[in-house]
């Protein structure tokens, strides 16, 4: 049930927007921050990879102005149904892009250890997994802008895609450490850059989740499909891989 | 409508809690102005029911009707059913006596007695029972001990109603109602002349007189109403809008006019 009108108080609107506003540019900035930590990767730059780390405390800087505003908020508005989950879904939205934020700056840090080494082909891998995490994290963060329970939900579906794509790179940093043990340092990198990227995937269907209860008051209840397998893979050199 | 329409319709509450109160097709008139339409809900036993709604929609009416109070001004009518324990409240024949035994009610501001505060609570025992001292004592102070008010006044019995606090004087009131032993206690936004502390005491009492009492208070502080109820009505101009679990209507109510209301939107 949409509600369109207004408060009759406009300073309960004005923080309202307020606090979406800066969802808005804390999701920008994780995005961002993504595909920056891939720049620095392709172009093996460690100095820009710092400044990638060091960005990330902005990112944190508008989780706490959102935490300050929501607290305020509540203080002072005692917020009731959909303005509630409003207030609800800001904080939690705030506390996953937050994470996001984090993954893009751990992201960056490993490749400065792995401009240590030479180029390892697996690598090349992962702009095409931050790729599609970025495409999720943006299609739900507009799902959040625009109140749309439809799209969150797509976005919470799609996630099953990156789990996919994690799994087989997964499956070929094995093989490839396997092959020679002095792959093994750079790809036990690259493999915690995958996981950290297909993580980002998991806090945007927590995002949907919440835009689902948002809009509908009801949580998003069936089962999610994984599609990451990796914690019950194995491979093995003589029969190759093992699910 | 049959019960089976009204639980559909979302208007016969918890079917865990039996029924107090049934209102069936209600409808109020102030001489010639309709001021309830056709108003169907149950309110369960020992729960709190809340009544919200915006200024003139009819939730002190409805609260009036519970215990026939608007009889007593001229072209004041009900009609419909009210029904308690079977019986339609509404109808003539229901002494008036018995039903305020059963319905005790509570008002916005407090009205003590002007005369001890001992006094208060016994006089209206007095109207319906005759007691030997030693049992109008203890009846006194059980009714103070249920209204949380024993400790404060138990050194001074004797004094007049009027030196208490407003708040002490609201849980006066509340204690001189519960003293009839009555199965229903009407509250009339008992809170709206008080102060926090004061206002936290009385909440903290209907919490727990819904032990032994079916509780319907009409409120303007939607807070409030979260607060103590579990079932809340919300009204508007004379109609019954939507009556649900409190829970629900507070977080996820069915109807636009009721988010509307209680998200501050309304017009």
């Amino acid at each position: 049930m949409p509600t369109t009108s207004e408060h009759i108080l406009r300073s309960y609107d004005e923080e309202l927007a307020r606090l979406k506003g800066e969802l808005a540019r804390m999701g920008q900035l994780a995005v961002a921050q993504i595909e920056a930590s891939m720049d620095v990767l392709e172009r093996r730059d460690s100095r820009a990879a710092e400044r990638v780390i060091l960005n990330d405390e902005a990112v944190d800087q508008i989780e706490a102005t959102v935490s300050h505003d929501v607290l305020l908020l509540l203080a002072r508005r005692q917020p009731m149904a959909r303005d509630l989950r409003e207030v609800m879904a800001a904080l939690r939205i705030a506390s996953d892009i937050e994470r996001v934020g984090d993954y893009a700056a751990n992201v960056a840090k490993r490749s400065i250890a792995l401009n240590q080494t030479a180029p390892i082909p697996p690598a090349a891998n992962l702009p095409g997994l931050a790729e599609a995490a970025v495409e999720l994290l943006r299609d739900v963060l507009q799902a959040y802008r625009d109140g749309d329970a439809e799209l969150a939900r797509q976005v919470w579906e799609r996630d099953v895609e990156l789990d996919a794509l994690y799994t087989s790179l997964f499956r070929e940093l094995l093989t490839y450490m396997m092959e020679d043990p002095r792959n093994i340092t750079p790809s036990t990198h690259v493999l915690f850059m995958a996981k950290n990227i297909e993580r980002i995937g998991d806090h945007a269907t927590n995002i949907a989740e919440n835009v689902w209860f948002l809009v509908n008051g009801t949580p998003l209840a069936e089962p999610r499909k994984k599609g990451d397998t990796t914690s019950t893979t194995t491979v093995l050199p003589e029969s190759g891989t093992r699910p | 409508m049959t019960d089976a329409d009204l639980q559909s319709a979302g208007h016969g509450r918890d079917a865990a809690a039996a029924s107090k109160l049934r209102v069936r097709g209600l409808d109020f008139f102030y001489g010639a102005t309709q001021t309830l339409r056709n108003i169907d809900m149950d309110v369960p036993e020992r729960q709190v029911t809340a009544i919200i709604g915006p200024s003139g929609c009819g939730k002190s009416t409805l609260l009036r009707v519970f215990n026939r109070i608007y009889a007593i001004y001229p072209k004041q009518e009900a009609r419909g059913e009210v029904l308690m324990d079977g019986e339609n409240i509404l109808d003539a024949r229901y002494p008036l006596n018995r039903l305020r035994s059963k319905v005790g009610m509570v008002f916005q501001k407090p009205v003590p007695f002007p005369m001890s505060i001992y006094e208060n609570i016994a006089y209206g025992i007095r109207h319906h029972e005759r007691l030997a001292k030693a049992k109008m004592d203890a009846r006194v102070e059980q009714a103070l001990r249920q209204a949380v008010l024993w400790d404060e006044v138990k050194d001074k019995l004797k004094q007049s109603a009027l030196s208490l606090s407003g708040g002490q004087q609201q849980r006066l009131c509340i204690a001189r109602a519960v003293a009839l032993k009555p199965d229903v206690l009407l509250l009339d936004e008992p809170t709206s002349a008080l102060d926090p502390i004061a206002t936290g005491r009385i909440e903290q009492l209907v919490e727990e007189l819904k032990c032994d009492f079916t509780i319907v208070i009409v409120t303007h502080n939607m807070q409030q109403a979260a607060r103590v109820s579990d079932q809340t009505a919300f009204m508007y101009m004379g109609e019954l809008i939507e009556f649900g679990d409190t829970e629900k209507i507070f977080t996820k109510p069915d109807r636009k006019q009721t988010e509307d209301y209680i998200t501050g939107r309304f017009g």
